[in-house]
Parts: structure tokens; sequence; C-alpha cells
């Protein structure tokens, strides 16, 4: 067993008094106290176009080993660009393929956007990596190079 | 303008063959900007005790023609969520439009942009709305706090 730990900050002064966040994780088993013991390591990926592609397909290639069934995934994801008008759209389901986003549904059968990743910015979440419908997409939103980092932990 | 600063420090000592350590940091800026985020809906903490699953970030359309479309698309959200329970099989199922993102076990926390995308149903409740469901109904508690860029907020009743 492994122990991995992520710590979270945040501070800002975007209120008269203040606001922090504080916090930490131990990333453990699904429903145990037990550490998860396997990464996909810190994988570094180049993009030179627009096309919605999937970043992680559930079940195959270096996510081929994470769990399909609901267990404990932890995902991070960083852009690692400078530019800030430069962002990375992340979502999960099918991608396209294409420059065009999969229409996005809220039956929650196909796809889904999260959210954009600006440089610098980065995300950790806990990943149901379903077959399927669980892949992690990602589309830049430039053609010209653009530079993503992720990792994910799991059981 | 204000100036928010979110970090993330990952290390392990025996996850693989050297110590791992990765660490993240940036500003939290208005999209597309280096302007930085001026809005907060403050550190909250909920004790839920029932496994329905609740908004606990819904999206807002307006009212009338553009009925359909989400303001705030494309705008900058930050989500961060923790489920703090201390029993290790509670776990809370966390959705975006009905789409599962994955289970927050306790003592997890997520953190991550929303963009309260606008899907491509004709619904007026589900748009992009962040969901919450509990594993169990015996009483759990979270936190949660969002930084953003602007929502709508419900007109009185």
């Amino acid at each position: 067993m492994a122990t991995i730990n992520a710590t979270l900050s945040v501070t800002s002064d975007i209120t008269s008094s203040g606001l922090s966040i504080n916090d930490k994780m131990t990333m453990t088993k699904a429903g145990t106290t037990t550490g998860l013991e396997k990464t996909t390591g810190l994988a570094r990926r180049f993009f030179t176009s627009t096309n919605q592609v999937d970043l992680l397909t559930a079940a195959s290639g270096i996510a081929a080993d994470v769990p399909t069934d609901k267990l404990s995934s932890k995902l991070y994801i960083k852009n690692v660009g400078s530019d800030s008008a430069q962002y990375f759209t992340i979502g999960k389901g099918n991608s396209s393929g294409s420059a065009t986003e999969t229409a996005i549904s809220s039956d929650g059968t196909a796809y889904y956007r999260i959210g954009r990743l600006y440089a610098g910015e980065w995300m950790i979440i806990p990943w149901d990596a379903v077959a399927t419908t669980g892949d992690i997409t990602i589309q830049p939103s430039v053609a010209t190079e653009m530079v993503v980092e992720y990792m994910v932990f799991f059981e | 303008m204000a100036t928010t600063t979110a970090s993330l420090t990952i290390t392990s000592s025996d996850l693989v063959g050297d110590a791992l350590s990765l660490s993240a940091s940036n500003t939290l800026h208005k999209a597309g900007t280096t302007t930085g985020l001026e809005q907060a809906t403050g550190l909250t903490k909920t004790y839920l005790t029932a496994v329905t699953p609740i908004d606990l970030f819904g999206t807002i359309l307006p009212s009338g023609s553009t009925g359909n479309v989400s303001t705030y698309e494309g705008k900058s959200h930050w989500i961060y969520i923790s489920n703090k329970s201390e029993d290790e099989t509670e776990y809370a199922t966390i959705t975006i439009g009905d789409k599962v993102i994955g289970r927050l076990y306790a003592g997890d926390f997520m953190w991550m942009p929303w963009d309260q995308a606008t899907d491509a149903l004709d619904g007026t409740t589900k748009h992009a709305d962040i969901e919450l469901a509990p594993s169990v109904a015996t009483g759990m508690w979270f936190e949660h706090c969002m930084i953003h860029e602007g929502m709508k907020l419900p007109t009185s009743v």
C-alpha cells in the first residue's frame, strides 16, 4: 500500500475578511483506508489542432488499468501554457474527433463539458472511468502548439 | 481586483521507485484575461440527511427568448467540494448535467473549472448543474465553495 497525500490551498482577498481553504486528502481505495497503489505517471501531451479528442480513454491506453466500475480514481490535469487567452476545454464522454465539440446532452449519456483550463490552471477530480462514455475529452482553443500534463491515481 | 491563488501539492514516498512530488499553483483570472476573479459564494458547510441528489451549484437560465442559453457559459467558475465524512465507506456521487464525474470518498476533495455549458436539450433546470448525492441518509458533512466571474441568482417569489 502506498501513501499519496494531496494538499489544496486557496487564499484570497476576494472578501473583506479574506477567503482561505486548506484541505488535505490521503488517496484511498473505495470504501477503505487502504492507500491507492497505481498511477499512470505524469504524462505530457502536445496539441497542434483544435480537434476535440480523448485525453484519456476509459479502459484503454495509459488508462487501461483504471477501474471502470465507480471505484476510487483521481485525475489531475494542468494546462502548462503561458498565453492567458489560450485554453483547453475539458469534458467527459465521447469526443468528436473534429473541431466541432460533441453535442452536450443533459441526460448525461454522450458528453458533457466540464470547463476550461486557461494557461497555468489545473484541476483535480474523481474520475468514474466507466467504459464507453467515461472518457476524458480535451479540445485546444487554438491550433498553435498547446501542452497539457495529466496523471491518474487509481486502485 | 482580487487576487486568488490556488495551490496543489501531491506527494508520495512509496508510490513509485523515486519519491513523487508534484506542485501546481495559479492565480484565478476572468476568462481569457489576467484580471482576477471578484466574486465568491464563500466557504459553505452543509449537512445532508438523504441520498437524494441535490444541486450544489445550479445554473439559472435567463427568462424570455434566451431561455435556453446560459448567460455565464464560457465564463470562469471554480468549484471546490470536500467530503468531510470520517467513515471511509461513505461517499458522494458528483455529477454535472446528470453526467457522473466520480465519487468523493470520505476525506476527498475536488477542485475544477465549471463552464455552465448550455446543453442540447430544451430543459430549463439541468444546464450544467453540479449535483451531489450522498451514499447514506444517516448524515454527511460537506464543504463547498465557488469562486467565479458571475452567476444568476433566483428571482424572489
